[in-house]
């Protein structure tokens, strides 16, 4: 298993910096850490419906627990949302979730660049978090799609 | 009192070249459509082709996938053509996954959510993509008519909020006849391919079209880097100009020719000059070519069997500079070895190349390499397609010479293996005769529609200038036309002949 990027980690780490700092909270109850998780789920589904965001989360959350082993306690639900999240709250710390949050997203980008290109892909954020400057992250540089191996 | 004013229909644009003109003008706004065929005709790459030339944000596409390919899927394929617009996505054009919806509930939870989806972005168009698979799996076991019903009250639905809508699904052709959907729908869009060889041939046909008119039959599409593209039957040339009431004598270069001809080949005329392998068919249509642009007429030369490089050298070598005409953008030399395009796609490139250079001359050299160029699945059109693009091209004024190879005959005097008259105004022919121990070569001009033309049999020669007629008609012999002529006067003296053409070297 790979490590996510570390592109891909600017990247969610951005997001999730925004994303704690706004309190947006998405419908789902998420640890703040899992909010752009959350978020970036909901909107995908919308593209590949249940089973195609659920066999995308399944895919990216052994790579994320090659990083964070505590994510084994996680488990991904038939529409992709994560299972076991709001447990791990009183297990882990603040620092901790977070770092587990954007090692999840990471994944989960990485998976979606090698899919359908850097360009879509930030397109699609740009869509979720219009607010959340991206352009100087420079994720479109070096290969053109995210190595999944 | 007068008349109240009917409806005006607008018609969204498709942005598939050639599909407009098939079509009448474009898709007839807010009606309900069908995009058919099997896998791989082409059917969503189409659908998202016309979502992307008429989404706005303003007045968005929705596309709905249920339990087909997914969106993510097909925007990883999509974004490869050039159509493709990322800007777009989002605001202009809306993807929605039913799928969960269809295999959690039914198709009336599919229908209240497009309901629900359509009346709060009131898009310009909707797609339900593959709507086939949506209601197979709603309705097995259920009756027709519940399908009818679900089919009618989605298409009043979609019109009422002034949706153009697209259906796409796999059907087979004989479900046309007994699948309501068809019957509902105001237009058929339906895709066909068929392998044959080493070619695949794709052909889009408008089976159904609610209040306009359409080009009918079977017309040859493409998938390229631009997506799909459409080759009307027509060529898009039915608003061509037509020919000039008194058209005038185009010098083909070589004087005595022009003579036999009456003055030159009329302009508009298409011209046919046929002959077997080496009597100067491609010198003969280069002196054409050359002439024309000596008189400020640009020209297209077509071929086949000899690459643009070795054709203008050749020009060179009877004194023909062609180079600085191509330079100049007067001359437009087309190779085309496609070997699995259509007959209507190569005769678009040939347009294309007309239009670009305002071509008064076109030469085609020759017939046959271009009907071998096609692929095997084409070659039946062959002749049905030349036949509209030649009548459509003279009938601009564009003046056509074409060569065409055939076996001479020692009997008889052949002038083409194809039925030709109704391809020509003019025919050239040329033929080897046997004549005092050589062969030697004649030409007659067999044929000229607007004119009248000399009867006389003239031999020629290819020299350093081309073509060269050296000799008024023979009297000394007779039967000249079967190649081997009976000597019927007295033998001419005539000095030996080294070597009676100068060949043009290359």
């Amino acid at each position: 298993m790979s490590q996510a990027s570390l592109k891909m980690r600017h990247l969610a780490k951005r997001l999730s910096v925004f994303e704690c700092r706004a309190g947006t909270a998405s419908e789902a109850k998420v640890p703040p850490a899992f909010e752009v998780f959350e978020k970036l789920r909901a909107y995908l589904g919308t593209f590949t419906g249940s089973k195609g965001i659920c066999e995308l989360v399944s895919c990216a959350l052994p790579r994320a627990r090659a990083e964070i082993p505590w994510l084994g306690a996680v488990h991904v639900k038939a529409d992709g949302a994560l299972e076991g999240l709001e447990e791990l709250g009183a297990k882990h710390n603040r620092d901790e979730l977070f770092e587990g949050g954007i090692v999840m997203v990471a994944q989960l980008l990485g998976l979606l660049v090698a899919f359908i290109g850097q360009s879509l892909t930030l397109r699609f954020l740009r869509e979720v978090w219009p607010e959340v400057p991206l352009d100087d992250l420079a994720i479109s540089g070096g290969d053109e799609n995210e190595n999944t191996e | 009192m007068s008349n109240p004013a009917r409806v005006t229909i607008r018609k969204l644009p498709t942005d598939v070249r050639g599909l407009d003109d098939i079509m009448g003008g474009g898709i007839p706004e807010f009606s309900f459509n069908i995009i058919a065929g099997m896998p791989g005709c082409g059917k969503t790459t189409l659908a998202h082709q016309i979502v992307f030339a008429n989404a706005t944000p303003k007045q968005p596409a929705l596309y709905f996938t249920v339990l087909g390919e997914p969106a993510l899927k097909m925007l990883r394929y999509q974004q490869q053509y050039s159509f493709f617009d990322e800007a777009k996505l989002g605001q202009a054009i809306r993807f929605s996954n039913l799928g969960d919806l269809l295999l959690e509930k039914d198709l009336n939870a599919v229908l209240e959510e497009i309901i629900r989806q359509v009346t709060a972005a009131k898009p310009k168009i909707v797609v339900v993509d593959s709507f086939r698979t949506a209601v197979r799996k709603a309705f097995s076991g259920t009756s027709e008519v519940e399908m009818q019903s679900f089919i009618q009250r989605l298409s009043q639905f979609l019109t009422s909020w002034q949706a153009t809508t697209f259906l796409v699904g796999e059907y087979a052709v004989e479900e046309i006849r007994d699948n309501p959907v068809f019957t509902f729908v105001d237009g058929i869009f339906w895709l066909s391919q068929v392998a044959e060889r080493n070619s695949v041939v794709r052909k889009l046909q408008i089976m159904k079209l609610r209040g306009q008119a359409s080009v009918p039959g079977l017309h040859t599409i493409r998938i390229s880097d631009s997506g799909v593209q459409a080759f009307s039957r027509t060529l898009g040339l039915n608003r061509s100009k037509t020919k000039t009431m008194r058209p005038r004598r185009l010098s083909c270069g070589i004087a005595e020719l022009d003579k036999m001809l009456g003055g030159g080949i009329l302009e508009g005329d298409s011209c046919l000059v046929a002959g077997p392998s080496g009597t100067g068919k491609s010198a003969l249509a280069t002196q054409f070519i050359a002439e024309g642009l000596r008189h400020g007429e640009p020209g297209i030369v077509v071929i086949f069997e000899e690459r643009p490089h070795g054709y203008l050298q050749r020009a060179a070598s009877f004194g023909l500079n062609l180079r600085t005409a191509q330079e100049e953008g007067t001359l437009e030399t087309l190779y085309l070895r496609p070997l699995d395009l259509s007959v209507d796609e190569t005769m678009q490139e040939i347009l294309d190349a007309i239009t670009r250079v305002g071509a008064k001359r076109l030469v085609i050299d020759s017939l046959v390499g271009f009907e071998m160029a096609l692929a095997p699945g084409f070659r039946a059109d062959f002749r049905e397609s030349l036949y509209r693009m030649i009548g459509a091209l003279t009938g601009a004024g564009v003046t056509i010479l074409s060569t065409v190879e055939i076996e001479d005959s020692f009997t008889s005097l052949q002038f083409s293996h194809y039925a030709i008259s109704f391809l020509t105004d003019d025919i050239i022919r040329l033929r080897y005769v046997e004549i005092d121990g050589q062969l030697r070569k004649v030409m007659v001009v067999v044929k000229m529609r607007g004119g009248n033309h000399s009867k006389d049999i003239r031999e020629y020669v290819i020299t350093n200038k081309g073509v060269v007629i050296i000799h008024p008609r023979r009297t000394d012999y007779t039967g000249l036309t079967t190649g081997i002529p009976q000597q019927t006067g007295p033998r001419k003296t005539q000095e030996d002949e080294a070597a009676p053409e100068a060949k043009a070297t290359t």
